[in-house]
């Protein structure tokens, strides 16, 4: 089938490229209402890269399972008897019904309550009714398993997986920015994800939320009554002046706030308890300096980063590595947030308890942050989908082409800058990569390397 | 108790939730502040659709993640975020009506009476926005004068996934 032909729409590479001019940072705002792109995001974006699916603490014992999303398609999350976590898409090979109608729960096996096929926790497919009487042993069980993904894997107990076997292995497609985001998590050592996801829809485009992520400059207006209701003091954490962006192969990135080097370099030089007791002198009960090891993880400049990290396409990192957020796509104006509290094992009960207080009420859909996103993404995607407001280019040009990336010794790159706009132009170009690619080859072969000089 | 005597605080309780309701209502929030206790604790716990199987992990437990677990604190800042006028979530503001349903006491220990009732929040705002949560909520009112002071309330929602952009009212 000739590129631009396929079944789902009628764009051709050319013309996905033009959705976003990275020269000016100019996006098409048919790419945040679009059903035709939605559908192809679907498939070249989620179908394609990894998705985070659990933390392994989430699923401690055998036949612990959780149902999440790669795009659309829902699939069991579950360990098996031997201990491994199996993505298996819920969906029966008879018939197509979903095997788990819960969001979570322990199983022996899946059972479908259509015709009570019977799945084994690893997705064999071990029983069939009337296998003997009615299908007369005329019907291969080994080849009516359930569809896995086709490659699972974790980095720091965080379980990711895909659908495409020709995809790289998860650490070559986090890379450098992606592990040191997930190093953010993990910086503080073993963690455990808290009992309960917050999970809710905003009626807005996913990437609206994703973009947000990286976008410092909304803070202070967007969440002003955080700010004057006592809160949270956004003067404290903003730094606009001190900001620092990496830029990851794929479409990953941080930006956000960040430690001065020279202050980095004083905290380089203190043990992991002084680093404990300095970090008692800093206003706020959840405010950590990262021990020693946390540069080993996230790279000796990446371990100054207080901004957020996105692992392409949908994981949002906060808080410095205290929740995540995924962005699960729900149709091209509608997205289901899931909250995710995560904390070290060793933390001590004190900390833990004022962890869980500030994150129940940062975000989620009763959290004084994440009210008013809620509010300005969902009038963001309905008030620019029209026949005339859509035709306008969305403009993500702030700081275009006025800042440069340097290199460190170690080969690590970021920029360090006023509040910006890299972030998000680098996520929207990337779309266009991922968008315009065919298959994994195609977006190897074409996809943009992470900077290195001007951006 | 003597009939007489539970027909009266059944009355006294009614009214004391219609009243309340109706200052959410009138988004008189800074009054409602004053029926709450000083230790009051409101929550709201996270429900998961789970099977049969599975009922006791069907609410997160006190202490996990919530959608509300507040003090008089948090409860005094979600009203100054309330009446600011840059809650952007709350500007133009929503219009809320609390049904208050199916009101039974539960118990009743000293000067404080538990008590469950069904509520419907219905919550309307900008033009087409709807919302609709129905629940349970186990309150504990505390005898104050010759009205109460609300010291718990427990809330019970009974969606799972929060079908709404954000839950900027009070339950």
């Amino acid at each position: 089938m000739p590129d631009g032909e396929r079944a789902n729409g009628s764009w051709s590479r050319a013309s996905l490229m033009s959705l976003f001019d990275r020269e000016r940072g100019v996006l098409d705002r048919r790419v945040l209402s679009d059903e035709s792109l939605y559908r192809l995001e679907l498939e070249r974006i989620f179908a394609r890269g990894w998705n985070f699916m659990c933390h392994e603490s989430q699923l401690p014992n055998t036949g612990d399972y959780l149902v999440n999303y790669i795009g659309e398609d829902q699939v069991i999350v579950v360990r098996d008897e031997s201990g491994r976590i199996n993505v298996l898409l819920n969906t029966c090979r008879h018939r197509g019904n979903a095997l788990c109608r819960a969001e979570q729960g322990r199983a022996k096996s899946f059972v479908c309550t259509y015709h009570g096929w019977n799945y084994g926790l690893d997705g064999r497919l071990i029983g069939v009714p009337g296998l003997k009487t009615y299908y007369r042993d005329d019907l291969d069980l080994e080849r009516h398993g359930l569809v896995k993904a086709a490659q699972v894997d974790s980095h720091l107990g965080f379980v990711f997986a895909t659908m495409a076997a020709d995809a790289p292995p998860l650490s070559d497609y986090l890379g450098d920015v992606g592990l040191a985001g997930l190093g953010m998590v993990g910086a503080f050592g073993e963690v455990e994800v808290i009992d309960g996801i917050q999970k809710n829809v905003i009626d807005c485009n996913w990437k609206i939320a994703v973009d947000n992520l990286f976008d410092w400059y909304h803070v202070t207006y967007s969440h002003a009554s955080a700010n004057s209701s006592g809160f949270t003091e956004i003067a404290r954490f903003l730094q606009p002046n001190q900001q620092m962006v990496m830029l990851g192969e794929y479409g990953h990135a941080i930006s956000g706030p960040a430690m001065p080097k020279a202050r980095q370099d004083q905290i380089d030089g203190l043990s992991d308890e002084q680093r404990v007791e300095m970090a008692k002198t800093l206003p706020g009960n959840i405010v950590r300096i990262r021990p020693k090891a946390a540069a080993g993880l996230m790279g000796a400049e990446g371990v100054r980063s207080l901004g957020h990290p996105n692992i392409f396409p949908n994981l949002w990192i906060t808080l410095g590595g205290l929740q995540m957020c995924l962005r699960l796509p729900r149709g091209p104006s509608s997205t289901e947030l899931w909250w995710y509290t995560v904390v070290p094992k060793n933390a001590s009960p004190e900390f833990r308890r004022q962890a869980i207080r500030f994150c129940n009420h940062a975000f989620g859909p009763a959290g004084l942050f994440e009210q008013d996103d809620g509010e300005n993404w969902s009038q963001s995607t309905r008030a620019a989908r029209g026949v005339s407001s859509g035709a306008i280019g969305h403009h993500l040009g702030m700081g275009v082409g006025r800042d440069r990336v340097t290199v460190s010794a170690t080969g690590e790159r970021f920029i360090e800058t006023c509040i910006n706009e890299h972030a998000q132009r680098w996520l929207y170009r990337s779309w266009t990569e991922w968008m315009a690619a065919r298959d994994w080859a195609e977006l190897r072969a074409n996809h943009s390397p992470a900077p290195t000089a001007a951006v | 108790m003597q009939l007489a005597e539970r027909v009266l605080l059944q009355h006294e309780v009614e009214q004391f939730l219609y009243a309340e309701a109706a200052l959410l209502d009138a988004r008189r929030y800074r009054d409602w502040l004053g029926l709450l206790a000083d230790d009051i604790h409101y929550w709201m716990p996270i429900r998961r659709t789970v099977t049969v199987g599975d009922l006791d992990m069907e609410f997160t437990k006190p202490g996990a993640m919530a959608y509300f677990d507040d003090d008089r604190q948090l409860l005094e800042m979600r009203v100054k975020k309330l009446e600011a006028s840059t809650a952007w979530s709350e500007n133009p503001p929503s219009r809320s009506r609390h049904l208050v349903t199916n009101v039974r006491i539960a118990g009743v220990e000293g000067d404080e009476v538990t008590v469950e009732a069904c509520f419907h929040l219905y919550r309307t705002r900008l033009n087409s926005e709807v919302d609709g949560w129905v629940g349970r909520r186990i309150d504990v009112l505390r005898r104050a004068g010759d009205s109460f002071r609300l010291a718990r309330r427990h809330i019970f929602l009974d969606q799972t996934v929060i079908l709404a952009t954000n839950m900027s009212t009070l339950f």
